[in-house]
């Protein structure tokens, strides 16, 4: 939750640093190329004439390939966010099952989130506008629920699934 | 892919996003307001033929190449592939708009994409008048003329003079430059009243996108 939108923002930093960068160089080409022409019509065949215009076409190109780099980095930046936002409803998705299959209370699935998120007793109890011992008595009826020991065991719950899959299918690739 | 109602690309059954873009990307972003602020100080704040005038118009120059490069390599929604000039599909958007059922498009709606071509036409018109105006000179050598002028060296302006028919080619420039630039402002006027009039149907704001986005809780 924390690092994430710092993880947006400086991806969208970034894109538009290169895009003042774009901006800049374009600016710079634009009055070369107006430069290279006024000399065109003044003197055609000069070293001076051939020297500039192959620094210009460089410069044009360096604002094709700028531009390519740009989209790139751009696209790159949306599917990282879709592929966050994926992954942070499929986590909200089976955590939702879990809680509906353990049949948790509304008010035990909203503690139960919250401790999820790392939240400690009395900050709970702050949110939810209850007493710590109210809180405390839910979370122990969610732990009993779960079937786990407490709140590491609890969380442990949803990170070992996600772990849990991922481990072996990899290691049947490699071993293939 | 054939979308039933309208052969607008991106119209919401062909698209694969329904929405405008919630921020536009900085190119389009920068040269939305570059140009903007660059054309409204040309035409109301200095004084046509100054250094001032040449270097903006300069910049509006290399602010609309970006542009359109962008539109032939940006991302998705900045292309023209996703806004053609389509005059019809434009007439049946303001036909839903006065009906007040109004649809999201993935980039420009057909009417806002026409406006944006014509902003471009109109600029693309300014900018090589001005050209013609100058006799394509730069603004470093605009700069240096002035100087000269100023400093008693007169045969500066015998160089801008030119030949009859140059001149001749120059006034009727200064017509073109001086009518289509009252008629970027008449766009730009509909152009705001259009967004304006958009965000109301859609009840959506318009304009967050173009500056920074919607700013999150």
């Amino acid at each position: 939750m924390s690092a994430e939108p710092g993880l947006r923002s400086a991806g969208r930093r970034q894109a538009v640093a290169l895009s003042i960068f774009l901006l800049v160089q374009t600016l710079g080409t634009v009055f070369f190329v107006g430069d290279v022409i006024g000399d065109l019509r003044a003197e055609p065949t000069s070293f001076h004439f051939i020297f500039e215009a192959l620094v210009t076409s460089a410069l044009v190109l360096g604002i094709l390939f700028g531009a390519f780099a740009l989209r790139r980095t751009i696209e790159l930046l949306r599917a990282q966010e879709q592929a966050l936002d994926v992954a942070r409803g499929a986590l909200a998705e089976v955590i939702d099952r879990q809680f509906e299959a353990w049949a948790l209370t509304p008010a035990e699935r909203d503690v139960g989130l919250l401790a999820l998120k790392g939240l400690d007793v009395a900050e709970i109890a702050g949110l939810r506008g209850a007493a710590q011992g109210t809180v405390r008595a839910q979370l122990t009826r969610i732990y009993a629920k779960a079937g786990v020991s407490g709140r590491a065991q609890f969380a442990a719950f949803f990170v070992e699934d996600l772990l849990g899959a991922g481990v072996p299918k990899t290691a049947a690739e490699a071993a293939q | 892919m054939a979308a039933p109602r309208s052969s607008y690309p991106g119209a919401i059954p062909a698209g694969r996003r329904d929405a405008p873009p919630s921020l536009w990307d900085p190119v389009v972003r920068i040269t939305h307001w570059g140009i903007a602020v660059s054309v409204l100080s040309n035409a109301l704040l200095n004084r046509g033929g100054s250094v001032t005038h040449v270097t903006l118009g300069w910049i509006v120059m290399a602010l609309l190449v970006l542009r359109l490069l962008w539109g032939l390599v940006g991302p998705d929604e900045a292309r023209f592939s996703a806004f053609p000039p389509n005059p019809l599909a434009a007439l049946a958007h303001l036909r839903e708009l006065v009906t007040g059922r109004v649809r999201d498009y993935p980039s420009h709606n057909p009417a806002g994409a026409l406006m944006a071509y014509a902003f471009w036409a109109t600029l693309l018109v300014v900018t090589a008048t001005g050209l013609v105006m100058t006799g394509g000179a730069t603004p470093m050598q605009v700069a240096n003329d002035k100087a000269a002028v100023a400093s008693g060296d007169w045969s500066a302006l015998i160089r801008e003079g030119g030949e009859e028919d140059e001149s001749e080619l120059s006034d009727a420039a200064k017509e073109v430059h001086e009518v289509a630039a009252n008629l970027l402002l008449i766009l730009a006027a509909l152009h705001v009243a259009g967004v304006f009039v958009e965000s109301r149907a859609m009840r959506r704001n318009l304009v967050a996108p173009m500056v920074l986005g919607e700013r999150k809780k």
